[in-house]
C-alpha cells in the first residue's frame, strides 16, 4: 500500500521543500514559478515521485514567503502582502525572529488543518464547492475587498486607494479565456503593445513594496545595518509559545479560511490571507494593534496562506478543476503521465492519493524543522549593511520581474513605473495596502459581477440567490460596520490624546 | 604506446569525418531555442504536446529547447521579434480561427508568420449536456431549435470551442432556416466555467473535452455533477487511430457513436462539419529558411522512427505529422472551410 515511499520519495519532498523556501524567500520568485521550472523534470522521475517534488516546492514556496514580507517588509510571494502588515512593523522593534517563528508555526498549522480537511472530506467538500456560482464567488471577492476599509489609516483615502487599484488592474484587453469579449479597454493610445495583457501582479507587487521602500530609504539616507543585539537574534530573542495563548480559534478559522478559498476554483489563493486577515480583526478584541506589529495578524495570514495548499487540491483531485495558479501547474504533472483527473480519481489511483497525502504531511513537517533551524540566519538578513543588502534586493526584483512571464521586458518597466508610483503614493497620502488588495481581487471582482449579470439578469440575484450568498452579505455588512466603529475610535482616541 | 597515440588520432580523425554532416547542420541551428506555446497553462494539450515534441526535437538535433507557456499574445509577439531562429513556436487551429473570429490579438498566422509542420491532433473536441437532459443526441438539440425551445450552449468565444458552436447553429440554419436564432452562446472561460454553467442550469449544453469531461460520463445518474456526450467533432478516420481501449471509460466504439457520420452536424447538406484540433508549428517569417528546413527534416526522421508516435499515444494524442509544405496546404484549406461556417453564420444572424 504505501510501496511508494522510498529513499528518492523522501528525498524529492526534502529537496523540493527546501527549494521552494528558496523561491518564497526572493522577492519576486514564487512557488507557481518553482513548480513550472520543475515540471519537466516529473516525466523522468514517475508520478508519485514527480509529485512529491512539485508538492514539496508547493508548501515550501508558500511558506517562504514569509520570510520578506517579515524582513523586508516585501511579500516574497502575493499571498504573503498581509503578513508583512504586523510581520515588517515587528522586525522593525527588534522583534523579526519572534515574528518569523510565529509565522512558521502558523504556517505549519494551516498545512495541517487543510491536509486533514483534504484527506477526509475531499469528495464531499468538492459537492459543497460547485454551489458557488459566479454570485457567490463575487460575493466572496466583495468580502475580501472590505479588508481595504479596515486596513486604511483614512478611511477616504484607503477606498479611494483601493477603487484606484481595481481602476488599474482592468487596464488591458478583456480577456476571451476568463470569458470576457476580448476588447481593449482603458488602454492609452499607443500604448496598446504593452498593456495588451495589462500590468502583471508580481512586477507590480514587488515595485510596490520593493522598489518603492528602496527608493523611500534612498530618500532618507542610507541607514547603519542593525546589529544582531538590536534586532535580538538567537540568545537575544525572546521566543515563548505564550504568544499563541488565546489565539487557538485564530488559528483554525484562518487555516479553515485558507482551506475553503482553496476549494473554490477562481477565487485566487491571495484573497485566502486577506480574508483570514479581515477576519482576525474583525474578531480580534484589540483590532486597533493589527497593522501595527500584532502577532494575531501574522497568525492569521499565514495559517490562512498555508491553508490554501490542501484546499487547492480538493477541486484539483475531485472535480479535475485547480484551485489556484500552482495547482493548475500539478495538472501538468499528471497530463505528462497521461493520467486523468477527475471525480473519479481518487477511487481510480489510490496509490496517487496516498502519496499526495504522505508527500503533503512531510513537506509540512520539512518546512516546519527547516524553516524553524534556519531562522536566526535568516533573521541575520537585516543586519547586512544596506548599501550592500540594497542593490542585491534591487537586482533579485529586477530578475523576478523578467522571469515571472517567462522573460517579458514590460514587466521590468512595470516594475519600474510602480516602484515609483509606491514611492509618490506616500506622499501624495495615497495608502499602498488597499491598493494592491484592489489590484489583485479587481478582475475577479469584475468578472463574476459581469457574469452574474449576463446570467442571472439583475441586481436582485446578489440577494436572493441562495442562503450561501445571504450568509456572505451578513459578513460583508458585519466587517464594514467594524472597520467604521474602529475608524470612528481611533479619531475619538486620537483626538482625545492631542486634547491631553 | 605510440601505437596507441596513433590509434587515437585515427580514431578522432574519423569521428570528426563521420560527424562533420551533423555539426555542418548544427552549425545552422542555435544552440538554444526557446518554444513558445499559445496556452499559459502547463496542464493542458497544447504544453503536454508540445513538450513531447520538444524533447524528441532536442535529442534529434543535439541543442537546448525550453517550452515557455506565456499564452497566444505574447507568443506572438516573442515571434515576431525574433527573426534568428531562437524562438519558435507550437500552437493549434485557435491560431486562424481567433482571427477569423476577430479576436483582438490574433493576426492571419498564414500572412504574419510561415506555418511550419503539423505535429499532432488532439481529437477530444466534444460537446455534452447533463445525465437528466430531455437531449439525448444532436438530433435532438436541432430538432428542439427547430420547434422554437432556446439551447443554451456554453462555448468560450473566438476559436476552438466556438467553432462547433458555429457549426451547430449553421445545421440549424440549413434544416429549417431562422431556428439557429434559438441556439444562443453562454459566453463564459475555463472548463471549469463551462462546467459550473451545467451546474447552475445556465446552459443546456457545454463545450467541453474528452479528457476534461470524461470521468464526468462515468457518475451515477443521480450525481448533480454527472454528464453524457452528445457530440465528438473529431474526424471518424482521426479518431479510429485512438487506442481501442479509448479513455477511461469510454471506449473508441463509444466515441465513434458520438462522431460522425453516427452523429451527424451537417456542413452543407450533404457532408458532415468535423473538427480535429491540430498542432503545428510556426515560424517568424524572416527566419532562415534553412533552420526551418532543419526542423522539418528533422520531424520526418522523428516520426519515421515511429518512438514518438507512442508517446503521443500515450498521452490520448492521434500523431499526425505532415511536412510544412503538406500542412500549409492542409490548414489553409481548413481554414477556408470554417471560414465559410463563419460568415455563413454571421451573414444569417
Amino acid at each position: 500500500m504505501f510501496e511508494f515511499i522510498t529513499p528518492l520519495f523522501l528525498s524529492l519532498i526534502l529537496g523540493g521543500t527546501m527549494v521552494g523556501i528558496i523561491f518564497g524567500a526572493i522577492p519576486g520568485m514564487t512557488a507557481t514559478m518553482a513548480v513550472a521550472v520543475s515540471l519537466p523534470l516529473t516525466y523522468s522521475l514517475g508520478l508519485e515521485n514527480g509529485l512529491a517534488l512539485l508538492l514539496g516546492l508547493y508548501v515550501g514556496g508558500i511558506s517562504g514567503g514569509l520570510v520578506p514580507a517579515v524582513l523586508l517588509g516585501i511579500p516574497g510571494t502575493p499571498s504573503s502582502i498581509t503578513t508583512t502588515f504586523d510581520g515588517y512593523p515587528m522586525a522593525q522593534r527588534g522583534e523579526g525572529e519572534t515574528a518569523l517563528r510565529i509565522g512558521i508555526i502558523a504556517s505549519f498549522a494551516g498545512g495541517i488543518i487543510s491536509l486533514v480537511v483534504l484527506w477526509l472530506f475531499a469528495p464531499t467538500l468538492a459537492d459543497f464547492a460547485i454551489k458557488f456560482s459566479y454570485v457567490e464567488k463575487f460575493l466572496i471577492i466583495l468580502f475580501a475587498l472590505t479588508v481595504m476599509a479596515a486596513l486604511s489609516k483614512d478611511m477616504l483615502m484607503g477606498i479611494f486607494s483601493g477603487v484606484l487599484g481595481i481602476f488599474i488592474s482592468l487596464i488591458g484587453t478583456y480577456d476571451v479565456s476568463s470569458g470576457g469579449n476580448g476588447e481593449l479597454r482603458l488602454v492609452p493610445p499607443g500604448t496598446e503593445y504593452w498593456l495588451e495583457s495589462g500590468f502583471s501582479l508580481l512586477p507590480v507587487l514587488i515595485g510596490l513594496f520593493g522598489l518603492a521602500a528602496i527608493l523611500e530609504q534612498a530618500e532618507l539616507g542610507v541607514p547603519k545595518g542593525h546589529s544582531a543585539k538590536d534586532i535580538k537574534v538567537g540568545a537575544h530573542a525572546s521566543f515563548s509559545f505564550s504568544v499563541f495563548r488565546g489565539q487557538v480559534v485564530n488559528l483554525l478559522r484562518s487555516g479553515g479560511i485558507g482551506t475553503f478559498v482553496g476549494i473554490l476554483p477562481g477565487v485566487g489563493g491571495s484573497a485566502a490571507s486577506i480574508i483570514a486577515y479581515t477576519n482576525a480583526k474583525t474578531f480580534s478584541r484589540r483590532p486597533e494593534r493589527f497593522g501595527k506589529g500584532e502577532p494575531a495578524g501574522i497568525i492569521a495570514s499565514e495559517a490562512g496562506n498555508n491553508g490554501l495548499t490542501g484546499g487547492a487540491l480538493v477541486p484539483l483531485l475531485s472535480l479535475g478543476i485547480p484551485g489556484d495558479s500552482t495547482t493548475a501547474l500539478l495538472i501538468g504533472a499528471f497530463t505528462l503521465q497521461g493520467v486523468q483527473v477527475g471525480p473519479l480519481f481518487i477511487g481510480n489511483n489510490p496509490d496517487t492519493w496516498n502519496a499526495m497525502i504522505i508527500a503533503m504531511l512531510v513537506a509540512n513537517v520539512a518546512m516546519l524543522v527547516m524553516m524553524y533551524v534556519a531562522i536566526r540566519w535568516f533573521a541575520l538578513v537585516v543586519t547586512i549593511p544596506k548599501h550592500i543588502l540594497f542593490p542585491v534586493i534591487l537586482m533579485m526584483c529586477v530578475i523576478g520581474a523578467y522571469t515571472i512571464n517567462y522573460g517579458i521586458m514590460f514587466d521590468v518597466w512595470t516594475l519600474a513605473i510602480f516602484g515609483i508610483f509606491g514611492w509618490l503614493a506616500g506622499k501624495l497620502r495615497l495608502e499602498i495596502a488597499p491598493f494592491i488588495i484592489g489590484f489583485i481581487l479587481g478582475p475577479s471582482a469584475e468578472i463574476y459581477f459581469v457574469k452574474s449579470l449576463e446570467s442571472f439578469g439583475d441586481l436582485t440575484i446578489f440577494f436572493t440567490k441562495s442562503w450561501i450568498a445571504m450568509l456572505l452579505w451578513v459578513l460583508i455588512i458585519g466587517s464594514v460596520v467594524v472597520s467604521v466603529l474602529l475608524a470612528r475610535k481611533a479619531r475619538r482616541d486620537g483626538q482625545g490624546g492631542e486634547e491631553a | 604506446m605510440k601505437l596507441t597515440r596513433r590509434t587515437l588520432l585515427a580514431a578522432a580523425s574519423a569521428a570528426s569525418l563521420l560527424a562533420l554532416p551533423l555539426v555542418a547542420e548544427a552549425q545552422n541551428l542555435p544552440r538554444n531555442m526557446r518554444m513558445v506555446i499559445g496556452s499559459k497553462s502547463t496542464g493542458g494539450d497544447t504544453y503536454q504536446n508540445s513538450a513531447i515534441v520538444a524533447d524528441a526535437l532536442s535529442e534529434k538535433l543535439g541543442i537546448n529547447i525550453k517550452v515557455d507557456a506565456v499564452g497566444a499574445t505574447e507568443a506572438f509577439k516573442a515571434l515576431a521579434r525574433d527573426s534568428r531562429g531562437t524562438t519558435i513556436m507550437i500552437f493549434h487551429d485557435q491560431s486562424y480561427l481567433a482571427n477569423l473570429y476577430g479576436v483582438t490579438g490574433y493576426d492571419d498566422p498564414f500572412e504574419n508568420y510561415t506555418v511550419g509542420p503539423t505535429v499532432a491532433i488532439n481529437p477530444g473536441n466534444a460537446y455534452l449536456v447533463p445525465a437528466d437532459s430531455p437531449y439525448q443526441s444532436m438530433e435532438d438539440i436541432l430538432a428542439a431549435a427547430e420547434a422554437g425551445t432556446r439551447v443554451r450552449v456554453a462555448i468560450q468565444p473566438g476559436g476552438v470551442s466556438e467553432i462547433g458552436f458555429s457549426a451547430l447553429k449553421n445545421a440549424a440554419k440549413l434544416r429549417a432556416p431562422g431556428s439557429e436564432e434559438n441556439i444562443v452562446p453562454v459566453n463564459t472561460g475555463s472548463q471549469s466555467d463551462k462546467n459550473q454553467a451545467m451546474w447552475d442550469d445556465l446552459a443546456d449544453v457545454i463545450n467541453g473535452s474528452i479528457q476534461a469531461n470524461e470521468q464526468f460520463t462515468q457518475l451515477p445518474a443521480d450525481d448533480a455533477k454527472a454528464m453524457r456526450f452528445v457530440w465528438i467533432t473529431a474526424r471518424p478516420e482521426t479518431l479510429e487511430q485512438a487506442p481501442e481501449a479509448g479513455m477511461g471509460g469510454t471506449s473508441r466504439a463509444d466515441m465513434l457513436a458520438h462522431a460522425s457520420p453516427q452523429t451527424s452536424v451537417t456542413l452543407d447538406g450533404e457532408k458532415d462539419f468535423t473538427f480535429d484540433k491540430e498542432f503545428f508549428l510556426l515560424f517568424n517569417k524572416e527566419m532562415d529558411p534553412e533552420i526551418a528546413a532543419a526542423i522539418d527534416t528533422a520531424l520526418g526522421e522523428i516520426f519515421a522512427e515511429g518512438q514518438i508516435q507512442e508517446r503521443q499515444k500515450a498521452a490520448f494524442f492521434i500523431p499526425n505529422y505532415l511536412s510544412a509544405e503538406e500542412a500549409r496546404a492542409h490548414l489553409q484549406e481548413k481554414r477556408d472551410a470554417y471560414e465559410k461556417v463563419i460568415s455563413e453564420i454571421s451573414g444569417g444572424s
